[in-house]
């Protein structure tokens, strides 16, 4: 008897626990469906319960400023080894060479043993600090290098003029099949375009002058060159010249037994998880410090253990939602920079038009086409909140288009729209977005139904969320936001939609996306008239000089370049065909025990010097 | 016997060239290639689009099909974009961890399981009994990727007893005995995390059908006989019993083999279930209708399999 009472005392308690979580999944799917007449106030809370259990509750603030990027110089032992974890979900392809390379995993197995003859400042431009230096001859538009004398490869061969020339004539092969060979250093030079078409037998821009001396000619000069245009890897032509160019990325000189001329050479490579090197003692810059790097795969799911424990000493980069729950992790020291990239909210503003191979911009007829309303949309959402309670100030409000990464060309003078919901009334009533039908939301100024479409990518677990604020931060000033077909979009689909094919889905107005952007300042691959990735489809004259301006050997003088950029910024800032939400932080942690090393570009500090303070990792 | 494989692998052919072609169809219609992921400030739009029709990435469907017939009859199955080298070679490399990955789950599955499912079928409804259903409950409530993740925490990382990831020691010289050690040492714990809790189906199945044949009238026929107790349990009962874990064996060998996405990942293990999965996420086409082949053939053997282990054990059962 007592036995079947407890039997439907727990079919009765399950049936609760169905119930609950019923209950649950109905408040989320509300949201947005269908809460057209739910009143404000209620909204709200949810909101902020939404966001309360997303991000941690004790809610500790953070700031980059709190961060170094440098460990400090520390008393480094001689030798000593090192275990550098590669955090990713796969394995590592394993396509270790600059040339062929298409992933972020190998790229970092390759910054150990090759790396560029080219050395960046803080600001991403060409220094004479590298393997080679540069000499810019203004009469020819041609720019020298010459070579340092001692760089050389691991298996002791010099690394050569034509060793140099030798990665482009492979970049620019017909056969070659990687997505390297656009950027400025190929599309300005000198016959790379006959050698390409198979039209000619070797690039006529490019001029061997001696052993270590090498010109390459351009059709014009362009301060792109120079912060980052120009291909500064060469390749080994000793051990390459056998290989015809399409067997070369899955060849063993590129896969088993890579080479380069780093700090450090390869010794063993385990295909997709470790990589082991030893030093190179006759790195041109002097003998590296450490004697032996181990470098292997780490899950994001258990980075966090595998520094604790010791098993790792430093990582690449670290899951940024896990951050805050191990910034006091006692045995490790945090390295932070402000990473190159921001997310961004941006308007659809006309269609690609394929046979021009240009924007159609159609401000007119399109649904966002006003900018008093796209600019209201930048008033309306709170992103300094939204980067204190989603990433605990690790990300915080964007203004302009060009991130503070890039110190020498971010304008932070410039007034942008910050969080004020008057300001966005007032523009909305402004330009004629009123709620005539008394239905909660405004309609267009020709008294029709607006409701405004938002594709967001599903990314991580904080997407939705995201997501779902944003949508209500534009619901408080009346207008009706919905997610495109009600959810949100997996990668692939999100950049369809927005029209990487150039086959725009007319149903997107308004999208979330992020960029990371290159060393290079130069916006117009994103933002350019003639640019597939310009997703707003917007453009203008100005913008449209602004932007040859800024590549425009005059611009070769920095001054004149940074005002060029900074009119730019500002322009984009009046115009909003897209608004900057979050910059961002990068978060880089390492044991204890290493010392001389630094994440950011152009700290003069650099890999060979990496040294640990004792044998064994700090485990507290 | 032989006829009997030689007929079925005849039907099945069919089956397997409309798997391919309905991978190639649905690959068609997802959104994205393998090159989306390249999209950014520094790749010029016309450099990809340039790549897409190198590629072939433009053809429609029945085209590209059509080329990949061509390779395999040629003994290609193509290149994979995101890896840069031949896809048999490429899935060369991580079936070969798949297998040993497997194997060792499967020797621990049946190592754990038969002992276990035999000791509470026979001694049903006592302590132990209960003890060992107990465990086969919680094996059934706990999701593999946590009880991985909380294994490979305490072994790995606090008690340091395995090492925490890849499937061998970096910097072992390959073929050594020290590099076969290692790989055997780096696929106890994912193997054992498997195994625990795939063997509780084997407990349950191998538990119930004991207690089954155990009131069977032939058991008292042998106990009338005066058949030791051993003897009964060891060649009556359990050579009954076994028939369902025997006819389950191709499938679990052909699951294992597709491998185990979630260890995979948790164990940084190079397998076969993270390369689709990656496969599919970054649209490595190649590989993705490569492996879906593999798979395929793989069901179509290990069912195979079954039904020849099954006819080996149970006389009664004939394969005509």
């Amino acid at each position: 008897m007592s036995k079947s009472l407890f039997g439907k005392f727990l079919f009765v308690l399950m049936l609760a626990f169905v119930l609950l979580i019923a209950a649950c999944n109905s408040d989320e799917g509300g949201e947005d469906s269908s809460d057209n007449d739910g009143d404000d106030t209620e909204q709200n809370e949810s909101d902020d319960d939404d966001s309360d259990s997303d991000s941690d509750s004790d809610q500790e603030l953070y700031s980059i400023d709190d961060f170094e990027s440098y460990t400090g110089e520390g008393d480094a032992i001689d030798g000593g080894s090192l275990t550098f974890g590669l955090v990713s979900q796969s394995p590592f392809e394993g396509t270790l060479n600059w040339q062929f390379y298409s992933g972020n995993p190998d790229s970092q197995v390759l910054s150990w043993f090759d790396e560029s003859l080219l050395q960046y400042d803080e600001n991403y431009n060409v220094t004479n600090e590298g393997a080679a230096s540069y000499e810019v001859n203004e009469e020819d538009s041609s720019i020298t290098f010459t070579i340092e004398d001692d760089v050389k490869w691991h298996d002791g061969e010099e690394v050569t003029a034509e060793d140099w020339a030798y990665s482009y004539e492979v970049i620019m092969h017909p056969d070659y099949d990687g997505v390297r060979g656009s950027s400025a250093g190929f599309a300005y030079l000198e016959g790379a375009q006959e050698y390409k078409a198979g039209e000619a037998d070797s690039i006529s821009g490019i001029e061997i002058e001696g052993e270590k001396t090498i010109t390459f000619n351009y059709t014009e000069l362009t301060p792109s060159l120079l912060t980052g245009g120009v291909w500064g890897y060469p390749m080994a032509k000793h051990v390459f010249e056998d290989i015809p160019v399409e067997d070369m990325a899955s060849s063993p000189e590129v896969r088993e037994e890579p080479i380069g001329f780093g700090p450090y050479k390869v010794e063993n490579v385990v295909p997709g998880e470790s990589v082991t090197y030893s030093k190179f003692e006759d790195y041109w810059r002097g003998e590296p410090n450490l004697d032996e790097v181990t470098l292997k795969v780490v899950s994001p799911s258990n980075v966090a253990n595998a520094l604790e424990t010791g098993d790792v000493d430093l990582v690449d980069s670290f899951p940024a939602d896990q951050v805050v729950d191990n910034i006091d992790m006692p045995n490790v020291q945090w390295l932070g920079m402000t990473d190159l990239a921001y997310t961004y909210i941006g308007f659809k503003l006309g269609d690609w038009n394929a046979d021009e191979g240009e924007v159609n911009y159609k401000g007119d007829e399109m649904k966002m086409g006003d900018k008093k309303l796209r600019k209201a949309m930048w008033y309306a959402v709170d992103n300094e909140t939204v980067g204190e309670r989603f990433y605990n100030g690790l990300r915080w409000n964007g203004t302009t288009l060009i991130p503070p990464s890039h110190p020498a060309w971010h304008d932070d003078s410039i007034e942008t729209p910050t969080y004020d919901e008057d300001k966005a009334n007032e523009l909305l009533d402004d330009a004629g977005y009123k709620d005539t039908n008394d239905d909660g939301y405004r309609e267009t100024p020709d008294g029709e139904e607006l409701v405004i479409n938002f594709a967001s990518m599903d990314s991580s677990d904080l997407s939705e969320p995201l997501a779902n604020y944003y949508i209500q931060a534009w619901d408080k000033v009346g207008l009706n936001v919905q997610k495109l077909d009600g959810r949100l979009h997996e990668f692939n689909s999100f950049y369809d939609k927005v029209g990487q094919t150039g086959e725009d889905d007319p149903n997107v107005d308004v999208f979330m996306g992020a960029w990371s952007v290159g060393y290079d300042v130069d916006p117009s691959g994103l933002y350019g008239r003639d640019a597939l990735f310009n997703f707003t489809r917007w453009a203008n004259e100005e913008n449209d000089e602004l932007l040859a301006e800024g590549l425009s050997e005059e611009a070769f003088d920095t001054e004149y370049r940074q005002d060029v950029y900074s009119q730019w910024q500002e322009l984009m800032v009046e115009e909003v065909p897209v608004f900057p939400t979050l910059y961002r932080a990068m978060m880089v942690p390492a044991n204890e025990r290493v010392v001389n090393y630094d994440i950011s570009v152009g700290s003069g500090v650099y890999l060979y010097e990496l040294g640990v303070t004792q044998e064994e990792p700090v485990v507290e | 016997m032989w006829k009997f494989i030689v007929r079925r692998l005849l039907i099945t052919s069919p089956q397997i060239i409309f798997l391919s072609l309905l991978v190639f169809v649905l690959a068609s219609f997802m959104p994205g290639d393998a090159l989306t992921g390249a999209i950014g400030p520094d790749v010029k739009a016309e450099r990809l689009a340039e790549l897409r029709e190198e590629l072939g990435f433009n053809d429609p469907w029945y085209i590209q099909y059509k080329d990949w017939v061509a390779g395999i009859l040629q003994g290609s199955l193509g290149e994979s974009f995101q890896y840069k080298m031949d896809v048999e070679d490429l899935i060369w490399q991580r079936v070969i961890n798949t297998f040993w990955l497997s194997l060792v789950s499967v020797i621990f599955i049946y190592a754990i399981g038969l002992p276990l499912g035999i000791l509470s079928g026979r001694y049903n409804d006592t302590l132990l009994d209960q003890l060992i259903t107990g465990y086969t409950y919680i094996g059934f409530a706990t999701p593999i990727f946590i009880f991985g993740l909380v294994a490979l925490w305490i072994f790995g990382y606090i008690l340091g007893w395995f090492p925490t990831g890849g499937s061998v020691d970096p910097g072992v010289e390959s073929g050594s005995i020290e590099y076969i050690l290692s790989k055997l040492q780096h696929l106890l714990l994912p193997g054992l995390s498997i195994a625990l809790i795939g063997t509780v189906s084997t407990v349950q199945y191998l538990r119930s059908e004991i207690i089954d044949t155990k009131q069977k009238d032939f058991i008292l026929t042998a106990r009338a006989k005066g058949a030791s107790e051993r003897r009964v349990y060891n060649r009556h009962i359990f050579r009954n019993s076994i028939l369902p874990i025997a006819a389950f064996f191709g499938y679990e060998i052909i699951n294992l083999i597709n491998g185990t996405i979630f260890i995979e990942q948790i164990f940084s293990y190079p397998g076969m279930g993270q390369l689709f999965l990656d496969s599919i996420v970054i649209r490595d086409y190649t590989v993705v209708t490569a492996l879906v082949l593999l798979t395929g053939i793989g069901a179509i053997v290990g069912a195979l399999l079954s039904d020849i282990i099954l006819s080996l054990v149970d006389p009664r059962i004939r394969i005509k």
